[in-house]
C-alpha cells in the first residue's frame, strides 16, 4: 500500500497520459480551416444550442411566465380601466367648454384635444390626482378615442341617442364591462354634478347624453387596453430577457437549410488491368474447315488474359451527401493472347493461324485485305498450341453513379456503378508468320464503340482538404460484341484492374 | 508559449483566424494526445481531433470561462471520441465480465521507464470498451457512476471492464519490463 499514491496505478498512469501531447499531422490544421472557411461561407452557423432540449424547455417556461403574467396583469386592468376613465370624465370639460368644434372636425379636434388632455387636466381636475391619472394613463390612443367621442357629444346631440343604443347593447352583451360601466357612471354623474356650476351652458340632457358616452368611452377604452401594447414602465425583467433569449434576427436568419454537398473534382490514375476480349470462334474458319482435325481442333482456342493498363482521367460532382456522378476519357491498352487452334501450312511454305484465318473470313466483303486463299488445298494442318499475342487499344468513357460511406471523414469508401462506351481504335494479332496484323476502326471489322457495363469499389484517402488519393477496384464487362458480324467471330472483352489516382476537389 | 487565455478566448470567440490558429497551437498536441488515446488508429484520431476543434471553434460561445479553457476542450474532446466510438459501434453491449481488483492493487511498480508512445500503443491495444472506461476512469478522473451514465451501461460493467483494463495492462508492462532491463521483479500476477 502506498498511501502518497506515487506508486498507485492510475496515478501513475494519470502522470504518464494526462499531460502527454502528440503533434498532429499538418493537414488537420489545413483541413480545419477548410471547414471554417466553408461554414463561414454559408453564413452564420446554426449554434449548437438551438437544438437543445434544454433551451426549448426554457422558452416554454417563459411562455408559461408570460401567460401568467398576462393574466394578472389583465385581472389589475379593471382598476386600471377606472383610473383612465377619469381621466376621459375630467377630458371631457376641455369640449365642454370649446364648443366651436364641429363633427367633421373631429379628427383633427381629436389631436388637439388628446394634447389639451394632457395640458389642460392638471388646471381643470384636483392637482393631486390628475397628475398621477395622466402620468398612469400616458397612453395616445385612450384619450384620442376619449376626446373624440366627447366631442362628438357636446357638438352633436343628436348621437346621443345612438350612443345611448350602442352603450345598452353594450351593456346587454357583457356584464363584466357593465360591472365597470357602472362604477364609470357613477363616478361621471359625481364628476358631472361637480361640474355642473363650472359650465353653466350645459345642460342635464348633455350630461346625460355625456354620462352615455362615458359609457361607451370606457368600454372602448377597455377594449383598447386589450389590444393596446402594456406601458414599458409596467414589464417585468424577465420579459425583456424574453427578446436576448429568443434572439428573433438570429431565428431569422438561421434558417435551416440543408446542407449544400456540391463539389466538383477532376482526377487522374493508372490502372494496371488484366483484360481478357474472349474471342471466340463461332464456326470454323473456312481455310480450317477443309480438314476434319483442323475444323474439329480450330473451335478449340481460347482468350487469355494479358497485363494491361489504362490511363485514366475522370470528372465528376457530388450531389448530395452521399451520391456522386462521375464522367471519365481513359485510354487502355488491353494486351491478350489467344491460344491453341494450330496452324496451317501450305506447299508455298505461307501459313495462317485460327485467329488470323477467321478475321480474314469476317473481313469478305469489307476493305480489310488480309484475306488467304491459299490453304484450300493440300495445306498442312499443324496441331500445336500455340500462342499470338492479340492486343486492343480503346478510348473509354465512364459514366458512373457513386455512393459513398463515410464521406466526410478522411477514410471514405464509394461504390460505383455504370456503362462505359468503348471506342475501339486498333488490334494487332500476331499472325502465324510472326508478322503484325493491324486492324484499324475503318477496317469495319470491329465494332467502332461498344457498350461495356462497370462497377467498382473505390477506397478514397484524404489527404487534405482538396487532395484525395484513391485506389479503385473496378470490372468492366462488354455487353455487346466487338465484332460488326458475329457470325464467324464473337468477342465480349472484359477487364478486372485496380486503378491508383489522385483527385482534386474545386 | 506565453499566452493570454482570455484574451484567446475573446478572439476565438470573434471568429479571428489567428486567435483559432494560436489555440490550435497551443492545445492541439494534447488534444490529440487524447484522440490517439481513445482510438485505435491514428486516422480515426485525426477525424476526431478535426471533428472536436471545429465543434470547439463554433461553440467557443458557450464557454463561460468558469473553469480553466484546457479543462474544457479536454471535455469537448473526450465527448467527441466517445460519440465517434457509438458510430462506429465500438462501444456496443459491454459485457459484466468477472474481473475483479484483488490481488493486483497497490503493488508497486513505476511508468518511469516506458516512453509515451510504448504506453500509448498498450492503452490501444486493450480491447475498446476496456479503453475506453479505462481512460474515463484512470486518466479523465471519472467516477464509475459517472462514466456508467455517460455509455449507458451498468456501474458493475464499468468497473468489471476497468478491473479487466487493469489486468491487462498489468500483464502487458510485466512483459514489456522483462524485455527492457531483464528484470523479473513483477513476474507474478
Amino acid at each position: 500500500m502506498d498511501p502518497s499514491g506515487i506508486n498507485n496505478f492510475e496515478e501513475q498512469w494519470r502522470k504518464a497520459l494526462s499531460e502527454a501531447s502528440e503533434t498532429p499531422p499538418k493537414s488537420i490544421w489545413e483541413n480545419i480551416e477548410a471547414r471554417l472557411d466553408e461554414n463561414s461561407e454559408k453564413g452564420a452557423v446554426l449554434p449548437l444550442w438551438w437544438q437543445s432540449k434544454k433551451l426549448w424547455l426554457a422558452a416554454a417556461s417563459v411562455a408559461a411566465l408570460l401567460i401568467v403574467g398576462a393574466g394578472i396583469w389583465f385581472s389589475d386592468s379593471s382598476k386600471n380601466g377606472q383610473n383612465r376613465i377619469e381621466v376621459a370624465g375630467k377630458a371631457t370639460k376641455s369640449p365642454a367648454t370649446e364648443r366651436t368644434n364641429t363633427p367633421e372636425a373631429d379628427r383633427a379636434a381629436a389631436q388637439e384635444n388628446t394634447e389639451a388632455v394632457a395640458s389642460n387636466a392638471p388646471d381643470n381636475v384636483e392637482p393631486t390626482d390628475s397628475k398621477s391619472v395622466i402620468k398612469e394613463n400616458n397612453q395616445t390612443l385612450t384619450s384620442a378615442t376619449t376626446s373624440r367621442e366627447n366631442i362628438g357629444n357636446s357638438s352633436g346631440r343628436s348621437s346621443a341617442s345612438r350612443v345611448n343604443s350602442h352603450s345598452s347593447i353594450a351593456a346587454a352583451g357583457k356584464s363584466d364591462i357593465a360591472r365597470v360601466e357602472n362604477t364609470v357612471s357613477e363616478r361621471n354623474r359625481d364628476f358631472a354634478q361637480s361640474n355642473n356650476p363650472a359650465s353653466p351652458g350645459i345642460s342635464s340632457n348633455e350630461i346625460q347624453s355625456n354620462i352615455l358616452a362615458k359609457t361607451e368611452i370606457s368600454e372602448n377604452a377597455i377594449a383598447v387596453d386589450m389590444l393596446a401594447t402594456p406601458a414599458y414602465n409596467e414589464l417585468d425583467i424577465h420579459m425583456q430577457k424574453r427578446y436576448v433569449f429568443f434572439k428573433p434576427d438570429a431565428i431569422a436568419k438561421d434558417d435551416i437549410k440543408p446542407k449544400k454537398h456540391t463539389e466538383y473534382w477532376a482526377g487522374i490514375g493508372l490502372m494496371p488491368a488484366s483484360f481478357n476480349p474472349d474471342v471466340q470462334l463461332k464456326k470454323t474458319p473456312q481455310d480450317f474447315s477443309y480438314q476434319a482435325l483442323s475444323s474439329r481442333k480450330a473451335v478449340t482456342a481460347s482468350s487469355e488474359a494479358g497485363i494491361s493498363y489504362a490511363l485514366q482521367t475522370h470528372g465528376g460532382v457530388r450531389i448530395s451527401k452521399h451520391w456522386s456522378v462521375e464522367l471519365g476519357l481513359s485510354y487502355l491498352q488491353g494486351n491478350s493472347s489467344y491460344e491453341g487452334g494450330g496452324y496451317l501450312i501450305n506447299s508455298k511454305s505461307q501459313s495462317t493461324n485460327v485467329l488470323e484465318n477467321a478475321l480474314a473470313d469476317a473481313s469478305k466483303g469489307s476493305s480489310y485485305g488480309g484475306g488467304t486463299d491459299k490453304f484450300n488445298n493440300g495445306a498442312l494442318y499443324v496441331d500445336i498450341t500455340n500462342k499470338v499475342s492479340n492486343n486492343y487499344q480503346y478510348l473509354q468513357m465512364p459514366v458512373q453513379a457513386g455512393f459513398t460511406l463515410n464521406p466526410d471523414k478522411k477514410l471514405s469508401y464509394s461504390l460505383l456503378g455504370g456503362m462505359m462506351a468503348n471506342f475501339f481504335l486498333s488490334n494487332e494479332i500476331e499472325a502465324a508468320s510472326g508478322d503484325i496484323i493491324t486492324t484499324k476502326a475503318s477496317d469495319e471489322i470491329y465494332r467502332s464503340m461498344n457498350w461495356a457495363a462497370t462497377t467498382g469499389l473505390r477506397f478514397n484517402y484524404r489527404l487534405s482538404s482538396r487532395w484525395k488519393a484513391n485506389l479503385t477496384g473496378s470490372y468492366q464487362k462488354a455487353i455487346s460484341s466487338g465484332f460488326r458480324s458475329n457470325q464467324t467471330l464473337d468477342a465480349h472483352p472484359y477487364l478486372y484492374g485496380v486503378a491508383w489516382g489522385v483527385r482534386y476537389s474545386f | 508559449m506565453t499566452f493570454n487565455e482570455q484574451e484567446l478566448v475573446k478572439g476565438c470567440k470573434q471568429r479571428n483566424r489567428i486567435a483559432q490558429k494560436q489555440l490550435y497551437d497551443v492545445f492541439g498536441g494534447k488534444l490529440f494526445a487524447i484522440c490517439l488515446r481513445y482510438t485505435k488508429n491514428r486516422a480515426d484520431a485525426e477525424d476526431v481531433l478535426q471533428d472536436a476543434l471545429i465543434k470547439i471553434y463554433e461553440n467557443i460561445d458557450s464557454y463561460r470561462g468558469d473553469s480553466p479553457l484546457e479543462y474544457w476542450l479536454r471535455s469537448v474532446v473526450v465527448n467527441t471520441a466517445l460519440n465517434h466510438l457509438r458510430q462506429q459501434k465500438y462501444v456496443k453491449e459491454l459485457d459484466d465480465i468477472d474481473y475483479h481488483l484483488n490481488g493486483i492493487a497497490d503493488r508497486e511498480f513505476t511508468l518511469a521507464n516506458f516512453q509515451l508512445q510504448q504506453l500509448l500503443e498498450l492503452v490501444r491495444e486493450l480491447p475498446q470498451g476496456c479503453q475506453t472506461i479505462f481512460n474515463l476512469y484512470a486518466i479523465e478522473g471519472y467516477q464509475h457512476n459517472e462514466i456508467a451514465q455517460k455509455l449507458g451501461i451498468s456501474e458493475g460493467t464499468s468497473k468489471s471492464q476497468y478491473a479487466r483494463a487493469r489486468a491487462l495492462l498489468q500483464q502487458k508492462l510485466n512483459k514489456e519490463t522483462r524485455f527492457d532491463d531483464g528484470s523479473v521483479r513483477n513476474k507474478q500476477l
